[in-house]
């Protein structure tokens, strides 16, 4: 009941945390150097051309109007023209989305079960050598920049020993899986250390946790301690560590999605901000700025049906 | 087998038990027994490898730590015993509970499952059959509405409830013996009575043994027909109950004894004030804080409040000792942070000499600080860290710009001194000073100041009692020379009727009873004051505890 109760508070709050993306959006593209209605006309339009696009576009109306318009239109589902590609922004956004949803999944899958068996193995003997030589490979991978990774593995494995492509996307899950292997690999390497750390130490307070002891006491095996009682205790934090992470990756594959050339939303977004399309960035920042929200929420309601506290 | 070899044979048998731990022996060459059916009491202050002792014979020792000697159950030894077999034993057949059930519940698992898991682990029953046999043991150990409770979450349930809860689930194996480790340390008085006497009764009905550990003699002359005294890792007596309480034979048992609140008199308490105009009255005081608001909530319910202090009048004549006695969540904690400015009243007044407390500022708000002084209840954390202990006694006077930062440090040495700290701990930080120690430095920060009116909340309950003693010895001696008024605050009603002249009893923030110390001890009135007064873990003269056999 809790938890129900739960999800509809956060669904109300969701709709304040939207209209306030909504507006942020909306203004960041007004605060934004350049006039694209100047854009749009092209460098030699008189200045009548250009007071035409204007009204034509509503560029000239009262900012609440233009604000009022452009959130009707986003209720109808309309986000705008791509001044570049002449195509509804959504309609861009549905194309280049699904790449970059597959590669955040595909990055989770890889980077989950070695954080889980890296973190057991470290917090098994705090300070022992398995503990300090995770360490340091985590270190490693922690400072190799993406973009020298994503260089090196793609020449080595797509260039020298043609294993895997080093471009694109392919057709079908299979092909899917085989392309963006090499850019789901480069970003987990960043990924696990930092999981890691967080789960090894969330795990080694919880061992010493009084209901540990208690659940000893009462003649559990080490066993059944470790995956009935400590690991469910200690996952928390590393949990909402991944839903940031994960937000962060559906914005922020920018570096790995051009390097490999995977067609997603980073592409796409490097493509607007420097051809200057206005709507398709303001689409964009929406897009991510919803995903985080979503994310969180989706970790929030995760973490609620795991831990009991978290419901009142 | 026939019934006096079970008699004479004992369940537990510890002979010369030594834990090492590190470079140090925290329990040296222990020896004791426990009939079947018997109530074990161990007695001894923190450090004094009680606990140590037991955990050596639930295997839960760390993994540092060495234990040689013999630990022998019905015979079999246990220190010998590989991993596989301990998991066998615990829980099946030795169960434990510890000081803070809070903390030793799984927060993420429901009541009922934590009760039936020992079961379903030992015994081979299904789920279903172990969640009815839990919601029968929430029964036996006396919680209301079983079925519904045994769905609730940990943090659902009241501290008492919660250890009831850790019982259920150390005793539904039905195992012979019970190790309870400080078992009401947590818990307020009148909780504590309860749970004891839950303890008793498993023990009658069940032929249930049971180690008990405190540190409170009276919790153990309470309950248990003999008693293991332990100091330093050595036990230093043991015997019947009633002979080592009233003949005790090492100088350390009658220390203990002697250290108790209901045994001690403190001189020079009890002397009459004259009636004058009263230093510090409360008029009406409430105090309410917001239920926890959200962004919902809040526009939603606007304002629900809970009322921490509901009315309060009390008087305080200057000299004199007021005792606050109430348990956790009674209000007495909010009434000493009212005073000293710390919440705000929502309705009534607090006057110091006539003047409104809460309406100071500038230069009277300055002096009113310095007439009023609060020592806290843990000693480690009211302390900074950071800071050593002579330079914590000087920053008041330094910072009031009583004296220059020198002068100051001086000051403070002869503070030091003056609550019995050798000179030389003056440049020690918090943590290496053991908890009366840190006590004693709170003191002489208080007093820095020269306050005219003392509020001590709790400042013994994190002690010891033989610590605590010497703190109130001292507090009374202070309280003599300087001529202080006392508010002391805690949930002890014999430490407070030993020590105040008047006593005001809390009860969910509201006065239930007031008068003379004596008179509140002797002839409560209110029912939760006789409630209280009933509760006590008085060393009287005991009644010898008959040994209960198994049934």
């Amino acid at each position: 009941m809790a938890l129900l109760q739960l999800i509809a508070r956060r669904l109300i709050q969701l709709a304040g945390v939207l209209l306030g993306i909504s507006i942020v959006t909306f203004l960041l593209l007004h605060m934004a150097p350049g006039d694209p209605a100047r854009l749009l006309a092209g460098d030699r339009a008189s200045a009548e051309t250009i007071a035409v696009i204007r009204s034509q576009y509503g560029l000239d109306l009262p900012l609440w109007r233009q604000f009022l318009t452009y959130l009707m239109n986003l209720f109808a589902g309309d986000i705008g023209q791509s001044l570049r590609f002449q195509r509804p922004v959504s309609q861009l956004i549905q194309q280049f989305m699904w790449p970059t949803l597959f590669l955040t999944v595909y990055v989770v899958c890889l980077a989950v079960p070695p954080t889980v068996a890296l973190a057991i193995m470290s917090a098994r003997k705090p300070g022992g050598t398995a503990d300090q030589v995770i360490r340091l490979i985590g270190i490693a991978g922690l400072t190799i920049p993406v973009f020298w990774l994503g260089i090196m593995m793609s020449r080595l494995f797509g260039v020298s020993l043609g294993w895997f492509p080093v471009s694109g996307y392919g057709v079908g899950i299979s092909e899917h899986l085989h392309h963006l292997f090499l850019p789901a690999l480069s970003t987990a390497i960043w990924l696990v250390p930092v999981l890691t750390q967080s789960l090894r130490a969330a795990l080694i307070e919880k061992t010493t946790a009084d209901f540990v002891t208690a659940a000893r006491a009462q003649g559990a095996s080490e066993r059944e301690i470790f995956w009935r009682t400590i690991l469910p205790n200690a996952v928390l934090p590393t949990l909402n560590l991944l839903g940031v992470m994960v937000a962060f990756m559906i914005g922020g594959a920018i570096i790995v999605e051009t390097i490999y050339a995977v067609p997603g939303l980073g592409t796409l977004m490097i493509g607007a901000l420097l051809g200057r399309d206005y709507y398709v960035v303001q689409g964009l920042t929406l897009v991510f700025a919803m995903s985080t929200v979503l994310v969180t929420l989706a970790v929030d309601l995760l973490t609620a049906f795991i831990d009991p506290r978290v419901r009142l | 087998m026939s019934r006096t070899e079970d008699v004479t044979r004992p369940l537990l048998e510890v002979e010369n038990l030594t834990v090492g731990l590190g470079e140090f022996d925290a329990v040296k060459a222990v020896s004791f027994h426990l009939q079947p059916g018997e109530i074990l009491g161990i007695v001894g202050e923190s450090g004094s490898g009680k606990s140590v002792t037991c955990r050596a014979a639930m295997g839960l020792l760390p993994g540092a730590a060495r234990a040689s000697g013999r630990v022998t159950l019905e015979g079999r030894d246990l220190l010998t015993l590989g991993e596989a077999d301990w998991c066998a034993i615990r829980g099946r057949d030795i169960g434990m509970i510890f000081q803070n059930p809070a903390s030793h519940l799984d927060p993420l698992r429901r009541i009922g499952k934590q009760i039936a898991a020992p079961m379903v682990r030992h015994l081979g029953i299904g789920r279903r059959e172990g969640m009815r046999r839990a919601i029968q043991l929430l029964d036996d150990v006396g919680i209301r509405e079983p079925e519904k409770r045994a769905r609730s979450y940990p943090h659902e349930f009241s501290g008492g409830m919660k250890q009831r809860a850790m019982i259920a689930a150390a005793i539904g194996c039905g195992p012979k013996l019970l190790i309870a480790d400080e078992p009401t340390t947590a818990l307020d008085v009148t909780v504590q009575a309860r749970i004891l006497g839950l303890l008793k009764d498993l023990n009658r009905e069940r032929g249930l043994a049971i180690i008990l550990i405190s540190h409170d003699l009276g919790v153990v002359a309470d309950i248990c027909s003999r008693v293991v005294v332990m100091r330093h890792g050595e036990v230093v007596e043991q015997g019947p109950i009633d002979d080592v309480i009233n003949r005790p034979q090492h100088p350390y048992t009658r220390l203990l004894i002697d250290s108790q609140p209901s045994r001690k008199t403190y001189p020079g308490t009890k002397t009459e004030p004259e009636q004058a105009a009263p230093l510090l009255s409360v008029e009406k005081l409430s105090v309410s804080f917001p239920v926890r608001r959200d962004l919902i909530g809040g526009l939603a319910s606007n304002g629900e409040s809970f009322l921490a202090l509901d009315g309060i009048d009390l008087q305080i004549a200057a000299g004199e000792t007021v005792g606050i006695v109430g348990e956790s969540g009674s209000g007495k904690s909010t009434l000493a942070r009212a005073i000293i400015r710390q919440n705000r009243p929502s309705e009534g007044a607090i006057r110091l000499d006539g003047q409104d407390v809460h309406a100071l500022g500038g230069d009277a708000l300055t002096g009113f600080r310095r007439r009023v002084q609060m020592v806290f209840q843990n000693p480690y954390d009211s302390l900074n860290p950071r800071m050593t202990i002579a330079e914590a006694v000087a920053e008041p006077i330094w910072r009031h710009g009583l004296a220059d930062r020198r002068t100051a440090q001086m000051q403070a040495n002869e503070l030091l001194e003056m609550v019995e700290l050798p000179r030389a701990l003056g440049d020690r930080m918090p943590r290496q000073l053991s908890g009366g120690q840190c006590q004693r430095v709170g003191l002489a920060r208080a007093l820095a100041l020269k306050p005219q009116l003392l509020i001590a909340d709790e400042i013994t309950s994190a002690l010891d009692v033989t610590t605590q003693a010497q703190i109130l010895e001292l507090l009374l001696r202070l309280q003599r020379e300087r001529a202080l008024t006392l508010l002391y605050i805690s949930h002890d009603l014999s430490v407070v009727s030993g020590i105040c002249q008047r006593v005001y009893v809390f009860k969910g923030g509201r006065i239930v009873e007031n008068g003379s110390a004596r008179q509140v001890l002797s002839a409560p009135q209110d029912p939760y004051t006789q409630e209280l007064v009933r509760s006590l873990a008085q060393l009287g003269p005991v009644n010898p505890a008959p040994v209960f056999l198994p049934v």
